[in-house]
């Protein structure tokens, strides 16, 4: 038999499930001003059998060759440049921490991977993350375990970049789509498809070059800025390793 | 602690959608999009236990999800707030296949209805940069998201209905049996 009890002064505050959702709020709340950090950590443990295998790093050593050589190429340059100039400050030795990529969303919306180093191996907000073929992005935010990386496809990412041969720079500007737009405050800037992209060498946020890609496509010229279409080198979708440069700039 | 699990199966599987949300499977995607996988444990809670819960698993939804993205200007909540509340207005469907294919349509317009109310985040924030060229990835994002979220939910709404109606009908039994 049902045992249905009436009360008369029954409020929502006498009712320990509304309570319990309160609680569930509050704690989500905490979750996210956090980043979701506890989220990410908890995902850190249960993809840890997924990670991807050791043997990715042959493949990545061979295709980091490839870059040196090319970045070789252009520190020599700039070395040369920068002692001409004098007094601009110098990159200390890039101090790398390797990391494996455990979330990625490359496409839609959201374009960030998380990685399986954080804060406890030393991983600061705003360092660059690079892959075999060049620049990924930079660490948006860290938990103890995992950093979150925004890719340079993002609509987020604005970064200052360097093209080599007319030597001019130019702003990086995400799109959401897998090519990135160039925006050159000049009309003059003759921007040539082929051309090479890396990162600026009075950059700020970044090492100075590092290989990000190269022009694909040059737009119309719109209210004095020239544009250009940019395919990047590397390849979020299918990289697995990455290196976390640790440099103060 | 079987009892637990069969009494919280509906809730426990809630955890799986942040955790498949970041997995983000390339294989079950189209042009490098998913599914928007959180409509898929909405329609049937929220089928099932009304619009009130609906409302209120949707803030929840938003707000694990926000956590785990990193774009800190915008929110699911929203979006997921007013399928929360729709769904639970529709009552189950009687007709196995016409039900089956109610799941894919409910969810296609719910996930239009969050993929629009978030692309008008974007498009309020990026208005003054009159750079149109940000839009059409949106617009293709938005569609290849439809398609995919009404593909697969005939398939994974009708399990998860099951779960949550079953679960929901062990913890009637045991209260009734305690009383």
């Amino acid at each position: 038999m049902l045992n249905v009890r009436r009360i008369s002064t029954s409020r929502w505050w006498h009712k320990k499930k509304n309570w319990t959702l309160f609680g569930i709020f509050l704690f989500l709340v905490f979750v996210r001003i956090s980043k979701g950090s506890l989220y990410k950590d908890f995902y850190y443990f249960i993809s840890k059998p997924f990670w991807p295998g050791q043997f990715q790093k042959e493949v990545i050593q061979k295709s980091s060759n490839q870059e040196s050589l090319k970045k070789l190429n252009l520190l020599q340059k700039d070395n040369i440049r920068l002692r001409e100039i004098l007094n601009l400050q110098k990159l200390s030795s890039a101090d790398t921490i390797t990391a494996a990529v455990i979330s990625r969303k490359p496409g839609s919306w959201w374009r960030q991977i998380i990685l399986n180093k954080g804060s406890k191996d030393g991983v600061e907000i705003g360092s660059t993350v690079i892959g075999p073929g060049g620049l990924l992005g930079r660490v948006k935010s860290t938990s103890l375990l995992t950093s979150s990386v925004t890719l340079l496809t993002s609509p987020e990412s604005k970064l200052g970049v360097w093209v080599d041969r007319i030597q001019i720079n130019g702003l990086l500007v995400g799109l959401g789509n897998d090519y990135p737009n160039l925006i050159f405050y000049s009309k003059d800037a003759d921007v040539k498809i082929g051309d090479f992209v890396s990162s600026s060498p009075a950059s700020t946020l970044l090492p100075p070059n590092i290989p990000i890609g190269i022009v694909q496509s040059v737009d119309v010229e719109i209210q004095s800025k020239k544009t250009a279409k940019i395919l990047l080198l590397a390849k979020p979708h299918v990289i697995d390793w990455v290196q976390i440069l640790k440099v103060k700039i | 602690m079987n009892k637990f699990f069969t009494k919280n199966s509906s809730v426990i599987s809630l955890i799986f959608i942040p955790i498949i949300f970041l997995w983000h499977p390339n294989w079950l995607g189209f042009l490098g999009v998913q599914p928007y996988w959180p409509l898929f444990w909405l329609l049937p809670w929220s089928m099932v236990n009304g619009p009130v819960n609906g409302i209120i698993f949707g803030l929840f939804l938003g707000l694990i999800l926000d956590s785990v993205t990193l774009d800190g200007n915008f929110t699911q909540i929203p979006g997921l707030i007013l399928c929360g509340a729709w769904f639970g207005r529709i009552k189950i469907h009687n007709n196995l296949f016409i039900g089956h294919l109610r799941y894919g349509l409910i969810c296609s317009l719910g996930s239009f209805l969050c993929g629009t109310l978030y692309f008008l985040q974007i498009m309020f924030k990026n208005f003054s940069d009159n750079n149109f060229l940000i839009f059409i990835p949106n617009i293709q994002n938005i569609l290849a998201e439809v398609f995919l979220t009404g593909f697969f939910a005939p398939f994974i709404c009708s399990q998860l209905v099951k779960v949550i109606k079953s679960s929901k009908e062990k913890i009637a039994i045991i209260n009734l049996s305690k009383n």
